[in-house]
């Protein structure tokens, strides 16, 4: 399974989601509509968002519909583990700029 | 809703108490490991600032100074997302420690943390998850 933190590393990605945060569902061309992109490229960034568990898709007759599963976006939401691994990755970065100006 | 949750980090550092002080709180150094390119930091108690410019954050976090004791302890409010998430600000503390052989003992808090803002999904969120995934790229060996 794709990390769900390079899913939504991506700012066309980023813009799917939220255009399926907005709606229940959507088929490929309303998307590509909305997003002004072009069918591959949305097919593209949706299958990664699939891998991810971000997105999931139905079909609907003669048309693929999808939704919003948002359910690995929890990990992300919850600010304490975020700012953990925010802090450490700085902490680190301090650390190596200290380390330089001994040498 | 009021419970409180707090991130807690410490570090030692292999340089005197005034270098790690400088790191934290000069401007120029501070962008230079803070992620975010700009920022008008000054160590003066009340002074607000703004951390901008971070690769694939599109945000600006907005902060207050509330206390500068140099060199052993600082503390700024943290807030993301313009007004709306006022209510939502943090608060980051800095402690530094002289320990033997010029180390600096570096004890980081970052407190506030309201239980109910978690449940809140924000494009801040999406922007900051992005920012990480940059940075993990950035320091991934090549």
């Amino acid at each position: 399974m794709r990390d769900v933190y390079s899913a939504v590393a991506d700012p066309t990605r980023r813009q799917l989601l939220r255009l399926l945060a907005d709606a229940d569902e959507l088929p490929l061309h309303e998307m590509t509509a909305q997003a002004r992109m072009g069918r591959t490229a949305v097919s593209k960034h949706l299958a990664i968002l699939k891998e991810a568990g971000l997105v999931v898709d139905r079909k609907a007759g003669r048309e693929t519909r999808y939704h919003l599963n948002a359910t690995p976006l929890r990990e992300m939401q919850d600010w304490v583990s975020f700012y953990e691994r925010f802090w450490t990755e700085r902490i680190d970065r301090l650390k190596d700029l200290l380390e330089e100006e001994n040498e | 809703m009021s419970i409180n949750e707090t991130v807690v980090l410490d570090v030692e550092l292999k340089s005197p108490i005034e270098r790690v002080w400088h790191a934290l709180t000069d401007s120029a150094t501070l962008s230079k490991w803070m992620l975010f390119k700009s920022n008008d930091f000054q160590p003066v108690v009340g002074h607000t600032f703004q951390l901008r410019d971070a690769p694939g954050f599109d945000g600006v976090i907005d902060c207050d100074v509330i206390e500068v004791d140099k060199p052993h302890r600082l503390s700024y409010t943290w807030a993301t997302g313009g007004e709306s998430d006022q209510q939502h600000a943090t608060v980051v503390t800095w402690t530094l420690t002289e320990a033997e052989g010029n180390v600096t003992r570096l004890h980081l808090e970052q407190s506030g943390f309201r239980s109910d803002a978690r449940q809140e999904v924000g494009g801040a969120k999406y922007g900051w998850t992005s920012m990480l995934d940059q940075l993990q790229s950035l320091l991934a060996p090549a």
